[in-house]
C-alpha cells in the first residue's frame, strides 16, 4: 500500500481553520443563548400575598436559618416557592434519542473507515 | 472606602502586565528559533527514551 | 508479532524520530493527585449544589453517590488504558490509537471544552468571591468583578506558560489547603468536636424531603456529575510524569477516593446547616455553600478558612484547565488534527505555549460573555459525552488488544461490568439533562456532528495516516 503523503498547510489556510473552529464553538454556545432557548428557568405557580413562614411550609428549625441568612418571608418568598416543570413530551425525547444514536453511529462508522487506512499504512508497509 | 477601587486598579494593571509578557516572550521565541525546532516534538518520543535508560 | 524492540532507538515502533524539544518528565504522583483533585474540588465548593435544588437533599445524595459509581468506572478504565497509551492529550490519544481518527478529533474538543468552560466557570467564582471579600470588609460600592476574573485567567496561565512543575506544585499545595478546609468545617459543624449546629432531621422533613418525587432524583443527576468532573484529566500529565505506568493509576484512583470523601462531607456539612430551597438555588441563593455554612456557624476563623479555601479550590480548578486544555489542544496540533502551529513546545520552559496562549482569549470570552449554569452545563454536556465515549474505548482495547498481547500498567476487575455500567449511567444522565437542558443538549450534538464532517471531508488531508500511530503494539486483532 502506497504511502499517504499529506499537503503542507501554508499559515493562511491554518488561520482560516482556526476562525472556522472558532466561529462554530461560539455558535454552539451563543446561538441557543440568544435566541432565548436556554435552560429550565423556575417559576412561581401561585404568589402569595404577605407571607408568613408557616404559609410557606417552613418549620421552625428551617425559619430561623433562613433568618439567619438575613431573609424575612418576604424576600424568601421567591427562593422557596420557584419550582422547575419537568414536563417533557415524547416527541422531544425521541428526538433527543435519534441525534444522540445518529452522532455515535455517523462518528464511528467515519472513524472506522479512517482506522482502516491507518492500520494498513502503518503494518503493511514491510 | 476607596481601598478597593484602588484594587480594582492594580487588577487591571498586572493583567495587563502579564498579558504583555505572555506576548512579548511568545514573539520572542517565535522569532530566536526557527519553526522546525519548535515544533519537533513527537508523541511517544519521551518515552522511547526513558524505557532506553532502564533497559 | 516482534518487529519492534522497545529498547532500540531504531525500531522501537514508534513514531518518526526528531524531537529537539519535548514536553519535560518532571512529576511525580502527588503531582497526577494535585491536578485530578485540584480540578474538581471546586466543585464541592460550588455547583454541586444545584443538584439539590432540582430534587431536594436526598436526591442530591443520591445523585453524589450514583455520579461516584460512575467515575469509579472511569477512573479504573482510564487507569487502565492511560498506563498504557501514555501520552499528551490523554484520552485524544486513546481514541486514536484505539477507535479512530474522527473519534479522537472529537474527544480532543470535549477534553478542550469541558476544561475551558470549567476554567471560565471558576474565573466566574473567584470574581464573584472577591466582590463578596469586599461587602465583607465594608466597601459600599459595586466592585468590578472583571479585571479580577481577567487577571486571575492571566496569572494562571502565565504560570502554565512557565513550566509544569511549579504549576502543578502551586496546585498541589492549594488543593491540600482546600481539602483540609472541608474536613475542617466538618469536623467543627458536625458535632465531632464541640457543640454541633446541623440538624437534618428538621431540615429535610415534610415536603423538604423529595419535594419533586423521584423524577428530582434522576434531574439532579444532571449536577451530580460536578462533585467529581475533571478527574480525568489526570492523563493529560502522561507525558510529563516520570513514571507514567506507575503514577497515573495511583493518582488517579487516590484523586477518586479523596472525592468520594470531600463530597460526601461536603453534603452532610450543608444540608444539615442550609435549607434546601436557598441552597439549591446556585444563583439567588447559596453560590458557595461552604462558605454560606461557614457563614452560619458564626465563627470568625471558620468564614475566613472557606473564603480562602473556596478562592484556593477555583484557581487550583482554573490552574489544571488550562494545564489539560492545553495539553489536549497541543496534541492535535502536533499530530495535524488542528493547525501544526500548535504544536509547539516552549524551548526553556518546555510547555506548549502557543495553546496556552490562544486559550486564554477563549476563557475570558466564555467568562465575560455567558451566565454560569449555562457555563457549567456546556461543560457537563462536553465531559458526558467523553464518558460515553469511554466504554466504546475499553471495549474496543480489549477487543483488539486481548489481555496478555501488550503490557499494561493497570488492569481493572470485573471488565466488561465497569463498562455497561458506566454506559448506562450515561443514559440515565443525558435523560436528566434533558429534563432541563433538551435545547442545549441538541444543538450541542448538532455542534459536534457539523464540526465531525468538517473533519473528516476537510481537516484530515493534512495528517499523516500511519506515522500518527505511535504506540509500540502488535497490529490489533481483526484487522
Amino acid at each position: 500500500m502506497s504511502r499517504y503523503v499529506p499537503p503542507v498547510q501554508g499559515k493562511a489556510s491554518q488561520l482560516f481553520d482556526v476562525i472556522v473552529l472558532v466561529v462554530m464553538t461560539l455558535g454552539a454556545l451563543f446561538v441557543p443563548l440568544k435566541m432565548g432557548l436556554s435552560g429550565a428557568a423556575k417559576t412561581v405557580a401561585a404568589p402569595m400575598e404577605n407571607p408568613t413562614w408557616e404559609m410557606l411550609g417552613q418549620s421552625p428549625a428551617q425559619a430561623s436559618a433562613y433568618e439567619a441568612l438575613g431573609y424575612t418571608p418576604e424576600s424568601a418568598h421567591d427562593l422557596i416557592l420557584a419550582r422547575f416543570d419537568y414536563s417533557f413530551t415524547i416527541g422531544g425525547l425521541i428526538t433527543m434519542i435519534v441525534v444522540i444514536l445518529l452522532y455515535y453511529v455517523l462518528m464511528l462508522k467515519f472513524s472506522g473507515t479512517e482506522y482502516r487506512e491507518v492500520i494498513a499504512e502503518k503494518f503493511d508497509r514491510r | 472606602m476607596q481601598t478597593w477601587n484602588y484594587i480594582e486598579y492594580i487588577a487591571w494593571g498586572l493583567s495587563a502586565l502579564l498579558g504583555l509578557y505572555l506576548v512579548v516572550d511568545w514573539l520572542r521565541t517565535d522569532t530566536t528559533y526557527s519553526e522546525d525546532v519548535l515544533t519537533s516534538s513527537r508523541e511517544g518520543e519521551l518515552e522511547a527514551i526513558t524505557e532506553e535508560h532502564k533497559g | 508479532m516482534a518487529d519492534f524492540d522497545i529498547t532500540s532507538d531504531k525500531m522501537d515502533g514508534m513514531g518518526p524520530h526528531g524531537t529537539k524539544v519535548g514536553l519535560l518528565r518532571v512529576l511525580g504522583p502527588a503531582h497526577v493527585w494535585a491536578l485530578g483533585v485540584g480540578i474538581v474540588l471546586v466543585g464541592e465548593y460550588m455547583g454541586w449544589n444545584f443538584a439539590v435544588g432540582k430534587g431536594g437533599a436526598y436526591a442530591a445524595l443520591i445523585a453524589c453517590w450514583f455520579a461516584g459509581i460512575l467515575y469509579t468506572c472511569v477512573a479504573m478504565i482510564d487507569s487502565e488504558v492511560t498506563s498504557t497509551v501514555a501520552a499528551a492529550g490523554g484520552q485524544y490519544t486513546q481514541a486514536k490509537h484505539i477507535v479512530g481518527p474522527l473519534m479522537a478529533f472529537n474527544v480532543g474538543l470535549y477534553l478542550t471544552f469541558a476544561y475551558t468552560m470549567l476554567e471560565a466557570a471558576n474565573a466566574i467564582t473567584a470574581g464573584y468571591l472577591i466582590s463578596v471579600v469586599a461587602t465583607m470588609t465594608g466597601y459600599d460600592g459595586v466592585l468590578d468583578q472583571r479585571p479580577f476574573i481577567i487577571l486571575a485567567i492571566l496569572f494562571l496561565a502565565w504560570l502554565n506558560y512557565r513550566g509544569v512543575l511549579a504549576t502543578l506544585t502551586f496546585n498541589l499545595v492549594i488543593t491540600a489547603i482546600a481539602f483540609a478546609a472541608i474536613i475542617i468545617i466538618f469536623l467543627s459543624t458536625s458535632g465531632v468536636l464541640g457543640n454541633g449546629i446541623v440538624h437534618h432531621a428538621e431540615l429535610m422533613a415534610g415536603q423538604a424531603a423529595l419535594p419533586y418525587g423521584w423524577i428530582g432524583v434522576l434531574a439532579a443527576l444532571h449536577f451530580g456529575l460536578w462533585y467529581y468532573l475533571g478527574i480525568e484529566g489526570t492523563t493529560q500529565a502522561a507525558e510529563e510524569v516520570r513514571s507514567p505506568a506507575r503514577a497515573l493509576p495511583f493518582g488517579t484512583l487516590a484523586g477518586i477516593m479523596t472525592l468520594l470523601i470531600a463530597a460526601t462531607l461536603t453534603w452532610y456539612t450543608c444540608t444539615g446547616v442550609l435549607p434546601w430551597e436557598y441552597l439549591g438555588d446556585g444563583v439567588n441563593g447559596s453560590v458557595a455553600p461552604l462558605f454560606d455554612t461557614a457563614r452560619l456557624s458564626g465563627s470568625e476563623a471558620l468564614i475566613w478558612l472557606l473564603g480562602i479555601g473556596t478562592l484556593f479550590a477555583t484557581l487550583a480548578s482554573a490552574n489544571g484547565c488550562i494545564n489539560d486544555a492545553s495539553r489536549a489542544w497541543f496534541a492535535m496540533g502536533r499530530d495535524k488534527y488542528l493547525p501544526g502551529w500548535f504544536g509547539a513546545v516552549h524551548p526553556k520552559y518546555r510547555t506548549p505555549y502557543r495553546s496556552i496562549i490562544f486559550l486564554v482569549p477563549m476563557a475570558l470570552i466564555f467568562a465575560l460573555g455567558a451566565p454560569l449554569d449555562q457555563v457549567i452545563t456546556f461543560s457537563i454536556l462536553s465531559g458526558l459525552l467523553e464518558y460515553t465515549f469511554m466504554p466504546l474505548n475499553i471495549i474496543m482495547f480489549r477487543k483488539k488488544w486481548p489481555m496478555g498481547t501488550i503490557k499494561r500498567g493497570y488492569e481493572h476487575p470485573f471488565h466488561p461490568i465497569p463498562a455497561i455500567a458506566l454506559l448506562a449511567l450515561c443514559s440515565v444522565t443525558f435523560f436528566a439533562v434533558f429534563l432541563g437542558y433538551g435545547t442545549q443538549l441538541v444543538a450541542m450534538i448538532g455542534f459536534y456532528i457539523l464540526v465531525s464532517l468538517w473533519f473528516h471531508f476537510w481537516r484530515y488531508r493534512f495528517v499523516n495516516r500511519g506515522a500518527q500511530f505511535t504506540m509500540p503494539w502488535p497490529k490489533p486483532e481483526g484487522y
